[in-house]
């Protein structure tokens, strides 16, 4: 099987196969086609006559669609073939494949074209693990369509194919007798569809209604691009960094079942194509300034699946935002807890930030009425249910200790929160940036109050609440000797000691005493901190450092445009300037398209970024990084019914012009030019 | 218009009880800010037992209509009885086809937010110390 795996989507369903389009799924290869969070092929190759096919060329038409080009033989040596093979495949409810083989002779060409079908119906939290499934399965051939099907008592699940060409059907595949007149051409569509089953035996198709929706956002991907703003800039990069972070982030909407014509941001293309709290806030608040579809789409689903109830195995309690939704077969049957699972610290107090920043921009307060109850329900469970332990401090402990998430914060990985000498402290854990979270949430949460929803007596106990917070926290986390904020508090109150970029965070909160603001922007432009292209996860010197640990060195382009974000909130127009310029380098190395995380290492020694291998790409918030990236570089703020610019770019990208801003202004045009030298980092 | 007392009051039937309660609140905070009407067919052998629900903004209404509505939710007696009393997960039973949709999903999905959690949940857990934590490591 060839390296190069095409991937196409359409919402959350994908195909992942080879060059040649053929799909031979094993534990080193993930490829298939899925839908809802299972596999529904695992098996689909071509042959004709018995024989594989070899790629001549592939086009990736569209993000929902991909030509193979193909001839036969597998030899190394291309031969000048007489034949050849096109396959032309679109994911809708499963995929449409258009096959044509054309004959390039002058005699007719008699053939056996077989293509070979089977599905393992898969969990993705299986994909990589070779459980054994509980349930039975079955092929066979029922009125000219091979129907696949997988059953765990009441669970059931499909996979039907048909050919619009008349083909002989077994229960591994398809085959096709066929004759080719001279220079002429013998075609098939081929159609896989994906169904559910239920107690009752009826099968509804599982993506039944959504169809004529996909149509409709594939044919607006161009009026997507045509509606942002435009960007013109001399720094010729920055326009297609621009572009391909647009194109990505249409490839990424994803609409639920309950809102057909909306979308969101899902985190990450393919594995990824779901609700994701923390990752959808934050990608939405980045792309705030670009398209304001997407922070609506994203409060108002998440408002739907908001926790009622407490729910230990699924660590809901009432308020709470939830962490990731999954339909696959082990979320079913309530082997795991993704339906949805609650188990997240931040998502809930960056929901009432988001909302308050999307009125800030769009002036919808209708939107902001209409989730009133959401809000109120996500400040009171700041309050009521994430102080563990009875601190005053959001803190985070999973209920599920099976299968729920240790970490509860953007770095969830075992050993992102350490102490200075690599220990690791206990649960109950108060991350910093949780608090500065929180204390924004309140802050927003109070305008809103006052301004919306007309409680003035709930907006003075939030600004009362918050100020309360902030002097504590600036006492409780400020780590004296090093001049930086803990990046945790363990259970005993002491601080978990290391040096890490939520510092980044608690500036973008504002929960930082302009006192202690000048100290974290030397740390997170010093050398410990930064690489050159931005700002580490860990400091250098800490016991767990190390450049290409998840959390623990590498250098992540989200939490980097955050960083600059707080870093203009404080005033530090350069340092912010410098972190735009590192990133927005770094993206147009990776060809625009950054990857979730790269290598910590100093810029100087390795002279390009180093690509953290992730299995998602394009990852929303690293898509969204460059976009809040702009609006940090041309210091775009609302101000009321104005829109704020107050520029301040890297020299070397001259003048930058982003054109018709949407908002509550309608539209405004924002001049920059670039002013700060950064090349000092270079 | 039958009341919305009668016919929900059959003794230790949880599912009966689970919409006597409901209908008793008349109003339901979680439910403030949405309006929708959902029909619940529950199958118990060859019978069919019907629950009407109406939510206007909060308010409640609950009779034994058989009437349209926005949804309709079908499942089996035991099935949904687990369901009413917490011991299986709504979204988990749409899922494995032991509770069928049909209309609108925004309506479904707003009616599991009156569903109790798990019995035994209690939100809570024992802290752990930093010295458990450190024993339990993991492979670099």
């Amino acid at each position: 099987m060839s390296d190069a795996l095409v991937q196409i989507l359409e919402g959350n369903t994908f195909v992942v196969s080879d060059d040649c389009g053929d799909i031979e799924a094993s534990l080193t290869d993930p490829t298939g086609l899925f839908s809802f969070d299972t596999r529904f092929l695992s098996r689909w190759v071509l042959t004709v006559n018995g024989k594989r096919l070899t790629a001549l060329s592939t086009d990736d038409l569209q993000y929902f669609e991909t030509r193979f080009f193909l001839v036969p033989g597998t030899g190394t040596v291309y031969v000048d073939s007489k034949l050849s093979v096109i396959r032309q495949r679109e994911v809708a409810d499963g995929f449409h494949e258009e096959l044509r083989v054309l004959n390039h002779e002058n005699e007719p060409v008699t053939l056996e074209i077989r293509i070979d079908a089977a599905s393992d119906f898969a969990d993705l939290f299986e994909v990589k693990d070779a459980l054994k499934k509980k349930g039975r399965y079955r092929a066979q051939a029922v009125d000219g369509t091979l129907v696949l099907g997988y059953q765990r008592e009441t669970y059931g699940r499909e996979t039907r194919i048909s050919s619009t060409a008349e083909a002989v059907i077994d229960e591994n595949g398809l085959a096709f007798g066929i004759t080719v007149p001279p220079h002429g051409e013998w075609r098939t569509d081929l159609d896989v569809v994906v169904m559910s089953g239920s107690y009752d035996g009826s099968t509804p198709s599982l993506v039944a209604g959504r169809l004529q929706v996909r149509r409709d956002m594939a044919r607006g991907l161009e009026k997507w691009l045509r509606r942002a703003p435009r960007l013109e800039c001399d720094w010729e990069p920055l326009e297609s960094i621009y572009r391909r972070c647009l194109t990505d982030l249409a490839a990424l909407r994803f609409s639920t079942l309950t809102m057909p014509g909306r979308s969101l941001p899902a985190a990450g293309l393919p594995w990824f194509m779901t609700i994701f709290g923390r990752d959808s806030i934050f990608t939405s608040l980045q792309s705030l300034p670009f398209t304001s579809e997407l922070a609506a789409t994203t409060l108002l689903a998440l408002a739907e699946r908001q926790g009622t109830r407490i729910d230990d195995f699924r660590d809901e309690d009432p308020g709470r935002i939830p962490h990731e939704m999954r339909y696959g077969e082990l979320t079913a049957f309530e082997e795991r807890p993704h339906s949805p699972y609650y188990g997240t610290a931040d998502a809930t107090p960056l929901y009432v930030v988001l909302l308050d920043e999307y009125e800030r921009w769009t002036g919808d307060a209708k939107l902001v009425r209409d989730l009133e109850h959401a809000a109120r329900a996500a400040l009171n469970w700041i309050d009521e249910y994430a102080d563990l332990q009875g601190n005053g401090y959001v803190s985070y402990q999973r209920r599920n200790e099976k299968t729920g998430l240790e970490n509860q914060c953007w770095k969830d990985s075992w050993d992102s929160i350490s102490y200075r000498d690599g220990d690791l402290p206990g649960f109950p854990r108060a991350t910093c940036e949780l608090q500065g979270y929180a204390y924004d949430a309140k802050v927003r949460g109070a305008r809103l109050a006052r301004q919306v929803w007309k409680d003035p007596a709930l907006a003075d106990r939030l600004e009362k609440e918050a100020a309360d917070l902030k002097r504590r926290f600036n006492r409780d986390f400020w780590v004296e000797e090093g001049e930086y904020f803990a990046v945790a508090l363990d259970i005993d109150g002491r601080q978990v000691d290391s040096l890490t970029s939520n510092n980044g965070h608690l500036l973008w909160s504002g929960i930082v005493d302009k006192t202690k603001a000048r100290a974290l922007a030397r740390h997170l432009l010093g050398p410990r901190l930064f690489s050159g292209w931005g700002v580490r996860t860990l400091a250098e010197g800490e016991a767990r450092y190390n450049p290409i640990g998840y959390h623990v060195g590498t250098v992540w382009p989200f939490d980097n445009s955050f960083i600059a974000w707080g870093l203009r909130r404080y005033g530090f127009k350069e340092e912010a300037a410098r972190i735009v310029a590192g990133i927005l380098q770094a993206a147009e190395v990776f060809d625009g398209r950054l990857p979730e995380a790269f290598g910590g290492y100093q810029r100087a020694s390795t002279m390009y970024p180093v690509r953290y291998p992730t299995a998602c790409s394009p990852q929303a918030w690293s898509t969204g990084a460059p976009l809040l990236l702009l609006r940090v570089a041309l210091g775009l703020e609302p101000h009321g019914d104005n829109l704020v610019v107050d520029p301040a770019m890297p020299k070397w990208l001259g003048n930058l012009q982003l054109l018709d801003v949407p908002g509550r202004w309608k539209q405004v045009d924002a001049f920059g030019r670039g002013r700060v030298d950064t090349d000092r980092s270079r | 218009m039958p009341t919305a007392s009668a016919g929900l009051t059959k003794a230790s039937d949880p599912i009966s009880e689970f919409f006597a309660v409901l209908a008793e609140s008349g109003h339901l905070a979680t439910f403030e800010g949405q309006s929708a009407t959902l029909r619940f067919d529950v199958a118990d052998g060859a019978e069919v037992e019907r629950w009407h629900l109406a939510v206007s903004n909060g308010d409640v209404t609950v009779t034994r209509e058989d009437g349209a509505a926005d949804a309709i939710v079908r499942a089996d007696r035991p099935h949904f009885e687990a369901i009413v009393t917490g011991r299986l997960n709504a979204q988990a039973a749409m899922l494995r086809g032991l509770l069928v949709c049909e209309g609108s999903m925004a309506a479904c999905i707003m009616f599991q937010r009156c569903l109790p959690g798990p019995p035994g949940s209690t939100g809570r857990v024992a802290p752990i110390t930093g010295a458990t934590v450190m024993s339990q490591r993991r492979p670099e």
